[in-house]
C-alpha cells in the first residue's frame, strides 16, 4: 500500500533501484574478472580494476539517498528496516566489488605466467559465487525471505569448493615442480570468491531483517 | 547569520526579498524581529522553524501585512519586496497584496456557509458573477486541494460538517481560488491527526508546481518532509537559512544543531 506522501514512495523506490543497480555492477565485475582470467585477457581484468570507482561512487550515492530519507521522512517499522538494510547491503556490494578487483589483479599475475591447468579448477567456484550474489540480489529486489534463507544454504557449497580447491592446490605446491607463485595467486582468487559468498550471506541476512525484523546474524 | 550558498537556487529566482528587516509590536520597545535578510525562491516550499517567540510567525504575517491589524506595530527598519514591489510603500493596496499572498491559519476557519460558497467567496468579492466561471473555479480549486472527490456530491452542504482535515483542505481551496502567487501557512497541521497531516503535506508538495509556499511549523519533521529550504530563527534573529537537507543533515550554526537535535528549546 502506498504512502500518502508520494515523494516518500519515490525516494524509497529510488533507493531500492540504486542498490539493485549497484548489485548489477558488482555482478558484472565478477563476470568480467572470470572472463579475463579464462580468456587470458589482461585488459579485461584491468577494466575491472578501473571500473571499481563507479561502484564506489554508487555506494556514496546510496548513502546520500538513505540519509536524505532518514532525515526527511523519519521512516519507521518496515520502512526503517528497508532503509537500514539497503545501506548495509550497499556496503556488502562495495566489498564484493573490491574482491572482484582482487580477483582481477591476481588474474593478471596468473596470466603473465605460462598457461596453468589449475585455473580451470576455479570455474565452478566462480559459477557459485556469481550465482549466490545473483540470488541474494533477487531476494532483495523481490523482498523474498525464503530466497534469502536459500542464499545462506548456498554458501556452504561455496565454502566446500573453496576448501577442496585449497587442499588440492596446497598439495600440488608441496609436491614441487610447479609455478608456486601462480598457484598461490589461484589460491588467493579462490579466497576472494569465498569471501564474495560470505558477503552474499550478509546481504541475505539484511533481507531477512528487512522483511521479518529478525536478526539472524551470528546465529 | 549563516546563509548557505548551496540553496540550489540563485537570487534571481526569488519572489520574496527581505532585506535587513526589523519589526516591533510596540514601537519604541524591543524589536521582535532584528535585521532579517533572506530571499525566498519562487515555486518552492520554504519552512520557518524555531522555538516559540523566535519571530517566525511574526515574519510570516509581515509578508501579507497581517500585522497591520496590530495598531502599535511597525516595521522599524529594512524592507520586504514581493515581485519587486516594496509591500510597505504608501501606495500599496493591502487588499490587492493579499490577493497575491494568500494565507492559511493554524485553526481551519471555513465560513459558516456551504462548501461551494466558501470556495466561491473570494471570487464573488472580486466581482465575479457568472455562474459558469464560478462553477469552474470551484471545481478546479477543490480538485487542486484534493477535496473534489470527497465533496462533489454535496457542494451545498455546510462546510462545518466536514472533518478537520477536510475543512483545512477547503480553506486551501478557498485560498487558491483567487489564484495567489504565494501561500503563507501558519502551522497548518497543528490541529490535525497524522493522516490528515500527511494529506495536507502531500497537497503542499503538489501545490508547489503552481504556488510559492512559506510555512511556519513547530514540527521539525514536517519541515524536513515538505520544504526545499528551511530558515531557523531564534530570539528574533535569523540564525541559518539553507537547503532543508543541509539544515537537517549538516547545519553550520551550533544553535541550529542544538535546536534540531533537541538540546535546547
Amino acid at each position: 500500500m502506498p504512502h500518502i506522501l508520494r515523494n516518500y514512495d519515490e525516494d524509497l523506490s529510488a533507493l531500492k533501484d540504486s542498490v539493485v543497480e549497484m548489485g548489477t555492477m558488482a555482478l558484472a565485475a565478477i563476470e568480467k574478472a572470470l572472463k579475463g582470467l579464462a580468456s587470458r585477457d589482461s585488459d579485461l581484468c584491468y577494466d575491472v580494476v578501473e571500473q571499481d570507482e563507479i561502484i564506489d561512487q554508487q555506494e556514496k550515492k546510496i548513502d546520500e539517498l538513505g540519509m536524505a530519507i532518514l532525515l526527511r521522512f523519519n521512516p519507521v517499522a518496515s520502512d526503517l528496516r528497508h532503509v537500514l538494510s539497503s545501506i548495509n547491503i550497499c556496503r556488502s556490494l562495495e566489498r564484493i566489488g573490491d574482491h572482484a578487483v582482487n580477483v582481477a589483479k591476481r588474474a593478471r599475475k596468473v596470466i603473465r605466467s605460462s598457461e596453468l591447468d589449475e585455473t580451470r579448477l576455479l570455474e565452478p567456484l566462480f559459477a557459485e559465487a556469481r550465482k549466490i550474489v545473483s540470488v541474494a540480489l533477487t531476494a532483495y529486489s523481490d523482498v523474498d525471505e525464503a530466497m534469502a534463507h536459500e542464499v545462506i544454504k548456498m554458501d556452504q557449497k561455496v565454502d566446500e569448493i573453496h576448501k577442496s580447491l585449497g587442499k588440492s592446490l596446497s598439495q600440488r605446491i608441496s609436491e614441487g615442480g610447479c609455478d608456486t607463485e601462480a598457484l598461490l595467486n589461484v589460491i588467493f582468487i579462490s579466497r576472494s570468491l569465498e569471501r564474495i559468498g560470505d558477503l552474499a550471506v550478509n546481504i541475505a541476512e539484511d533481507v531477512v531483517f528487512s522483511t521479518s525484523a529478525e536478526d539472524i546474524r551470528h546465529t | 547569520m549563516t546563509n548557505s550558498t548551496s540553496t540550489g537556487h540563485n537570487a534571481d529566482d526569488s519572489i520574496i526579498s527581505i532585506e535587513d528587516l526589523s519589526f516591533s509590536y510596540d514601537i519604541g520597545k524591543t524589536n521582535t524581529l532584528r535585521n532579517i535578510s533572506l530571499k525566498i525562491p519562487e515555486g518552492r516550499v520554504t519552512s520557518f522553524i524555531g522555538p516559540s517567540g523566535c519571530g517566525k510567525s511574526t515574519l510570516l504575517r509581515c509578508l501579507n501585512r497581517m500585522n497591520d491589524l496590530v495598531e502599535t506595530s511597525r516595521i522599524t527598519g529594512g524592507r520586504i519586496e514581493i515581485l519587486g514591489q516594496d509591500i510597505n510603500a504608501p501606495d500599496v493596496d493591502v487588499i490587492e497584496l493579499r490577493k497575491h499572498v494568500g494565507m492559511l491559519f493554524q485553526k481551519y476557519n471555513p465560513f459558516p456557509k456551504s462548501i461551494y460558497e466558501n470556495v466561491a467567496y473570494g471570487l464573488r468579492v472580486q466581482g465575479v458573477r457568472r455562474m459558469d466561471i464560478l462553477d469552474q473555479a470551484v471545481e478546479e480549486s477543490l480538485r487542486k486541494a484534493a477535496l473534489w472527490l470527497e465533496v462533489k456530491d454535496r457542494l451545498d452542504a455546510s462546510a462545518l460538517e466536514l472533518s478537520g482535515g477536510q475543512q483545512q483542505r477547503l480553506c486551501i481551496a478557498r485560498t487558491i481560488a483567487v489564484k495567489p502567487r504565494i501561500i503563507l501557512m501558519d502551522e497548518p497541521c497543528s490541529a490535525l491527526d497524522p493522516i490528515a497531516t500527511a494529506r495536507i503535506e502531500e497537497l503542499i508538495s503538489e501545490l508547489q508546481d503552481d504556488f510559492t509556499i512559506v510555512i511556519v511549523t513547530h514540527n521539525m519533521q514536517q519541515a524536513a518532509r515538505v520544504s526545499d529550504q528551511t530558515a531557523f530563527f531564534y530570539l528574533g534573529e535569523l540564525v541559518e537559512y539553507a537547503d532543508t537537507t543541509t539544515i537537517f543533515g549538516n547545519p553550520k550554526a551550533k544553535q541550529t544543531e542544538d535546536y534540531i537535535s533537541g538540546r535546547f528549546g
